[in-house]
C-alpha cells in the first residue's frame, strides 16, 4: 500500500520539523492558535503529497508547504492586517539611503537590541515578504537557496529582501525611543 | 557611490554574514574589511543585530497538543499491516507472540497481527518528568497491539546500521542469543522529539524493549540506575560512558536482571577492538 510508505516518510520528515514549522506559522499569522491550525493543515498536505513525490531536502520542502498553508489560511480568514504582498516591483529594489542614517544613533540601536520585546515588535511590523525571509533565515536557519526554493523566489530577490528586512529592523530600532 | 554600488555593498555584507560567500569571495571580503573601517563597522552592527534576533526570537517549540495531533495523523497503534520500505525487512509476528496477544486482546484479533511499520511517539515531560513511565506505556500498548518493529531482524549487523541511519544515537547492539535472549528487531522511538533506538529481545514467552538514550536526555534520572516496577512491568536502567539504557519487560525481575547483566557484559566487550 503506497499510503503506508507515504506515512513512513511522513513520520521521518515532519515530526523533527514541527518546531520550525510552528515558529514560521506563528510569525506569519501572528497568532499561536492560527499557527497550530496552519501547521496541521500543512501536515495533511505533506502527507498527501508524499504518496506521489520524493523529497530531497525536507526542510525547505515542508516549510514551503507551511508558508502556502499560511497564505491560504490568511486569505480564507480575511486577516486584512497581514495581507500578503506578492511580487511587487517595489519590493525588489533595495531603496536604502543607509549612508545617511547609519551613523546618527547606533547607541540607540544597541540599547534597543537588548530589549527583546521591542525587537519582536519591530520584526512583526515587517511586511510579509521581508518577514518570511528573515524568519526563514535567522529562525529556521535556511540557506539563501533553500529560502528561494521555499518561497519560489529568485535567489537575488531573497538576498535583497533579507538585506532590506535587516536594514528596516535596524532603522526601526534606532528611531523609536 | 551610485545606488547600485550601495545595493551591492549591502548584499555582500549580508551574504558574508550568512556564510553565503564562496571561499574566494570571503577572502576578498576580509581583505576589504581590513582596509575599510566603515565596512567593518557596518559588518559588526549587522552581526549584533543578527545575534540579537537569534537570542530574543528563538525557534519556538510546537505545543505538545499539536505534536500529538500530527503524530495521530499516521499510525494508529493497532494498525494492521504496512508495506515495508526498501530498507525494512518484511516480518510477520511469530506464533509465540500471536498466542500471547490473542489472550491479551482478543478484540484485536480480527485485525490480524502483522506488524506495522510503527513509529511510536513518546514525549517526556520537561523538567523532572521521567522517561521510564512513558517507555512503559509504550511497551504496554505494544503488548496489546503487537510489538512494532521498524526493522525485524535477528542480525545485529542489519539492525545497527538501519537504526544508526535514523536516530541521533549511535547505539550498542549485543548478540545475546547464546544467553537466551535472541534479538528480534528494532524500532525508532521518539523520546522528547529525539528519535532514539529501541531494541527488542525475546526470552521464552517474554519480550524486553531496550531503549538507548543520550546521557543528557531529558527525563532520564541520573545515578547508577537499578530496578523498579512501573504499572506491573519491570524496568531496569543503567548508564555506561556513552549512553543511558532503559529496559522494559514483562519478564520477572530475576530474568531481567540476567538480561541486563549479559547486555552490560556484552556491551563492554563490544567496545573492544573487533576480534578476528
Amino acid at each position: 500500500m503506497s499510503s503506508s510508505i507515504a506515512e513512513q516518510r511522513f513520520r521521518e520528515i515532519v515530526p523533527p520539523l514541527l518546531d520550525d514549522a510552528y515558529s514560521l506559522a506563528k510569525w506569519l499569522s501572528r497568532n499561536p492558535t492560527d499557527a497550530e491550525d496552519i501547521v496541521q493543515d500543512a501536515a495533511l498536505r505533506a502527507l498527501q503529497a508524499l504518496s506521489s513525490v520524493s523529497v530531497d531536502r525536507p526542510k525547505p520542502w515542508f516549510l514551503a508547504i507551511v508558508r502556502n498553508a499560511a497564505m491560504t489560511f490568511m486569505a480564507r480568514n480575511r486577516r486584512k492586517t497581514v495581507a500578503y504582498v506578492g511580487d511587487m516591483a517595489d519590493l525588489e529594489t533595495l531603496d536604502l539611503p543607509q549612508g545617511d542614517d547609519a551613523a546618527p544613533n547606533p547607541e540607540q540601536e544597541l540599547i534597543a537590541l537588548q530589549d527583546g520585546e521591542r525587537l519582536r515588535q519591530a520584526i512583526a511590523s515587517l511586511a510579509s515578504p521581508f518577514l518570511e525571509t528573515l524568519v526563514m533565515r535567522d529562525i529556521n536557519g535556511l540557506s539563501y537557496r533553500e529560502i528561494a526554493e521555499a518561497t519560489e523566489t529568485p535567489v537575488g530577490t531573497v538576498m535583497s529582501r533579507l538585506a532590506r528586512a535587516r536594514a528596516m529592523l535596524a532603522r526601526t530600532l534606532r528611531s523609536e525611543p | 557611490m551610485t545606488d547600485r554600488d550601495v545595493d551591492e555593498r549591502l548584499l555582500r555584507l549580508n551574504a558574508a554574514l550568512d556564510g553565503e560567500l564562496d571561499a574566494m569571495g570571503s577572502l576578498e571580503f576580509e581583505r576589504e574589511m581590513r582596509d575599510d573601517a566603515a565596512l567593518a563597522a557596518e559588518y559588526r552592527r549587522l552581526t549584533t543585530l543578527r545575534d540579537a534576533v537569534r537570542r530574543h526570537v528563538p525557534r519556538e517549540a510546537a505545543p505538545q497538543a499539536l505534536a500529538d495531533r500530527i503524530a495521530a495523523l499516521t499510525a494508529p497503534p493497532a494498525q494492521a499491516t504496512a508495506a515495508p520500505t526498501a530498507t525494512v525487512i518484511p516480518f510477520r509476528r511469530r506464533a509465540w507472540l500471536d498466542s500471547r496477544a490473542l489472550a491479551m486482546a482478543a478484540s484485536f484479533a480480527v485485525l490480524g497481527f502483522a506488524v506495522g511499520v510503527g513509529l511510536t511517539s513518546l514525549h517526556a515531560p520537561s523538567g523532572s518528568g521521567d522517561v521510564a513511565q512513558h517507555l512503559v506505556s509504550d511497551f504496554a500498548r505494544a503488548e496489546i497491539a503487537g510489538q512494532p518493529f521498524d526493522v525485524a531482524s535477528s542480525d545485529r549487523h542489519t539492525v545497527k546500521p538501519w537504526l544508526a541511519n535514523r536516530t541521533t544515537v549511535s547505539g550498542t547492539i549485543v548478540d545475546l542469543a547464546p544467553e537466551g535472549f535472541p534479538l528480534v528487531g528494532g524500532r525508532v522511538t521518539i523520546v522528547d522529539r529525539v528519535p532514539t533506538p529501541t531494541l527488542v529481545y525475546r526470552h521464552n514467552e517474554h519480550v524486553v524493549a531496550l531503549t538507548e538514550l543520550p546521557l543528557d536526555a531529558k527525563g532520564v534520572r541520573g545515578g547508577t540506575g537499578g530496578m523498579e516496577t512501573i504499572d506491573g512491568y519491570h524496568v531496569a536502567r543503567w548508564s555506561d560512558a556513552n549512553l543511558t539504557y532503559v529496559a522494559v519487560s514483562d519478564m520477572d525481575e530475576k530474568a531481567l536482571g540476567e538480561f541486563v547483566e549479559a547486555f552490560r557484559r556484552g556491551g563492554a566487550s563490544a567496545t573492544e577492538p573487533a576480534k578476528p
